[in-house]
């Protein structure tokens, strides 16, 4: 759920550990992956027990928000972002844009757009509420628009200069 | 009518699916008439399917599982 690979490695180990030891107490109510995945997503608090709470507040709200006048049209749409998107490079820039986002953005993203679980299901994994998953998909997504606009006016910039 | 802002915010939240049918009806229209909302919405699935893409590939290169496993059995 977007730990960098040594540390990912070692949650895993972890999660399974406590898979083991907690089988007992797995009645099926839940399904065993919403479990799994509850499992590995409290094991990621423990190893951020700084940033457990949930920011009131994200500076990427306001980016978002300033991009309407007072009315909501747009005043700075959204980048045309095709030619990045269609890029064979689009997935390790995602990839780099993903590890910028704080971790219950980046879970909530995976989970929904990776993993295709349902909302409730997310919900649980991440004990939120929907409104609250509906604030870290929102923020996760604005985050790495903005990150990709970016990266892709830099792609503008250098292009032309590398071209003979 | 429905601003770009409220467009953006519902489709962005992912909370399209909660609105009443009349609201999603006016979105849709509200998509075809707005380059710039359905610009956002396709880069929303751009992501999406490139995060997909993304972890599939890291998938295939199984060298993380390789290792875990190792690691599992105790080698």
């Amino acid at each position: 759920m977007g730990f960098a690979e040594p540390e990912a490695e070692d949650m895993v180990q972890d999660v399974f550990r406590t898979f083991l030891e907690r089988l007992d107490s797995f009645e099926g109510r839940s399904q065993l992956r919403t479990w799994l995945f509850g499992i590995l997503h409290r094991k990621g608090l423990e190893r951020r027990r700084a940033s457990v709470l949930d920011e009131r507040v994200d500076p990427i709200d306001e980016v978002f928000e300033s991009r309407f006048d007072t009315k909501g049209n747009w005043t700075r749409p959204p980048d045309d972002l095709e030619r990045l998107m269609l890029s064979k490079e689009i997935g390790e820039l995602i990839r780099g844009c993903m590890d910028g986002l704080p971790v219950n953005q980046r879970e909530a993203f995976v989970l929904r757009e990776v993993e295709d679980l349902e909302t409730n299901e997310i919900c649980k994994i991440l004990a939120v509420s929907v409104t609250n998953f509906g604030v870290l998909i929102y923020r996760a997504r604005a985050r790495l628009r903005e990150c990709l606009e970016t990266k892709g006016l830099r792609k503008h910039e250098v292009e032309p200069r590398s071209k003979p | 009518m429905i601003s770009c802002k409220n467009v953006a915010t519902l489709l962005m939240s992912d909370q399209l699916q909660a609105q009443s049918r009349w609201k999603r009806l006016e979105v849709r229209i509200h998509l075809a008439m707005c380059k710039f909302c359905s610009r956002l919405a396709r880069q929303i699935e751009q992501l999406r399917s490139g995060a997909r893409r993304m972890s599939d590939a890291e998938e295939a290169d199984s060298s993380f599982e390789d290792r875990l496993i190792r690691r599992l059995s105790g080698q």
